[in-house]
């Protein structure tokens, strides 16, 4: 095959006096093709991988394109500069004003970053959580779970799976969870603009708080003195003395041991909540937490 | 399971980001069609592009598509996903319809699934709603008032007569009853 393609170069070069020339045709590869390859190879390997290149740097991008499609895959439509705008990271914009004052080019309009729009959306995303879940939770576990939710690594990881990677333009790549974050919190703040208020609501509801599904308060949230705690709870709500029970014992003195503690209302003497544990003090904090959960949860359902 | 399936990676089903608890987000984002414009092996891309490709954009606006052409090289899929992942899928000599199936399905799919087996068909993270087995759960109430060292606690269980034993009742009795007939002659 190479043999014929150099018979036709070179056919090519003589010209067309060699054209009647009857080639036979040769089924051996030429000795410089494997030297040639191998050679070609090891400089590959000796270079190393290619970098990793943002997608922005590829030949088949079109940023509008990109936008216009992130606008249906969220499923909310935006106004286009705003949508912008929280696309775009301080350090950028400054940095872009900077190569156009340099270079003396005076027409330059500085591109508007999202410092700001991620401040307000940060506001509407604690906001929102917050009183999401002090409807069914006191207060310290709302906070607990805002805070939670609101973490760069949580938000920058929402944001990727949105197909935020990409588009955002930034100084660094590949992008920190911290720029991954503001612009989260940013076209939060870009879609109360847009729409109004209720629809970006929504959509913290249906992005953010739903990364709460299939996971459980109390792993989030946990009272450091589980037993002081409950007891306050319960004189708060009218019972004065608790009375913890050992139920169960097994295995004591050997390295298994397993204790079972119930907490008992002392008046009516009806369980409050029930544990278990390598000793009696684990277990009777676990049958503190336990009774924790019960009651939040009987005032959950309320 | 068949033989071809022993060396692929095994995998549970997996949703990224909670997709689908507040709204479902197609996680492919991206597709580029690489084709050549006068080889026979793009032939079929080619007429995607001329006649399904608008429908098939207009389907799923949430998908950008790129057409890239390039000489004499096999027609290409590239598929980029929301997790990172890129998928080729070698087009050569494909027609428009099976094009489009496979668009359907990358566009389906989550993320790259070439090289995975599914272990199960179905996955949970909570196996158990019940919890744990402890040593007291489903523990005979009665327990609780028996006072140790108890002798009926620290023989066996079996309360069952053995061979050899049922053999010998039969043998009292047979006696028995042989004593009783001679009496009544």
């Amino acid at each position: 095959m190479f043999c014929r393609h150099i018979l036709q170069a070179t056919n090519r070069l003589i010209g067309q006096s060699s054209m009647n020339i009857q080639y036979i045709g040769c089924r051996n590869i030429k000795r410089w093709v494997a030297p040639t390859m191998k050679e070609l190879s090891r400089r590959r390997k000796k270079v190393g991988p290619d970098p990793n290149k943002p997608r922005s740097s590829y030949l088949e991008w079109n940023y509008d394109v990109e936008l216009h499609c992130f606008q249906n895959r969220i499923g909310e439509t935006f106004d286009k500069n705003i949508l912008s705008e929280a696309l775009v990271q301080r350090e950028y914009a400054n940095i872009q004003e900077f190569k156009a004052k340099e270079e003396g080019n005076e027409s330059y309009i500085p591109e508007q970053h999202n410092y700001d729009l991620a401040k307000d959306g940060n506001a509407i995303i604690s906001d929102y959580i917050k009183e999401e879940y002090s409807k069914n939770y006191p207060e310290e576990i709302a906070i607990t779970v805002q805070k939670y939710l609101t973490t760069d690594e949580m938000l920058a990881h929402i944001a990727k799976h949105l197909g935020f990677t990409d588009l955002i333009k930034a100084v660094e790549y590949p992008l920190e969870e911290r720029t991954l974050a503001d612009s989260f919190k940013a076209l939060v703040a870009a879609l109360s603009l847009s729409s109004d208020l209720e629809r970006a609501q929504l959509f913290v509801k249906d992005f953010v708080i739903a990364q709460m599904n299939g996971k459980d308060i109390y792993d989030i949230w946990t009272p450091e003195k589980p037993y002081e705690y409950v007891v306050k709870l319960l004189e708060q709500r009218g019972i004065k003395k608790v009375e913890p029970r050992l139920c169960n014992q097994s295995a004591v003195n050997t390295i298994l041991a397993n204790y079972q503690v119930g907490l008992y209302d002392s008046n009516n003497k009806s369980l409050l909540g029930i544990g278990w544990g390598e000793n009696v003090q684990i277990a009777k904090d676990t049958a503190a937490l336990d009774a924790i959960q019960r009651l939040y949860n009987s005032y959950a359902r309320k | 399971m068949s033989n071809s399936h022993l060396f692929l990676k095994p995998a549970f089903i997996t949703t990224p980001g909670q997709n689908g608890v507040g709204r479902y987000v197609c996680q492919l984002q991206r597709v580029v069609l690489k084709f050549c414009k006068n080889n026979g092996s793009s032939r079929g891309m080619r007429e995607f592009i001329e006649t399904k490709l608008m429908d098939f954009v207009k389907e799923s606006p949430e998908v950008a598509v790129y057409v890239k052409p390039r000489r004499h090289r096999t027609p290409i899929i590239k598929a980029e996903y929301l997790n990172g992942d890129t998928q080729w899928v070698n087009a050569r000599n494909f027609t428009e319809d099976e094009i489009l199936k496979w668009l359907k399905l990358l566009k389906s799919q989550s993320s790259d699934r070439t090289g995975i087996r599914l272990r199960k068909l179905i996955h949970t993270d909570f196996p158990s709603v019940q919890g744990p087995w402890t040593p007291y759960t489903f523990r005979d109430p009665q327990l609780n008032k028996v006072e140790f060292p108890c002798p009926e606690l620290t023989g066996p269980f079996i309360n069952e007569t053995s061979a050899t034993e049922e053999l010998l009742e039969l043998y009292k009795r047979q006696k028995l009853g042989n004593v009783e007939e001679s009496r009544a002659e």
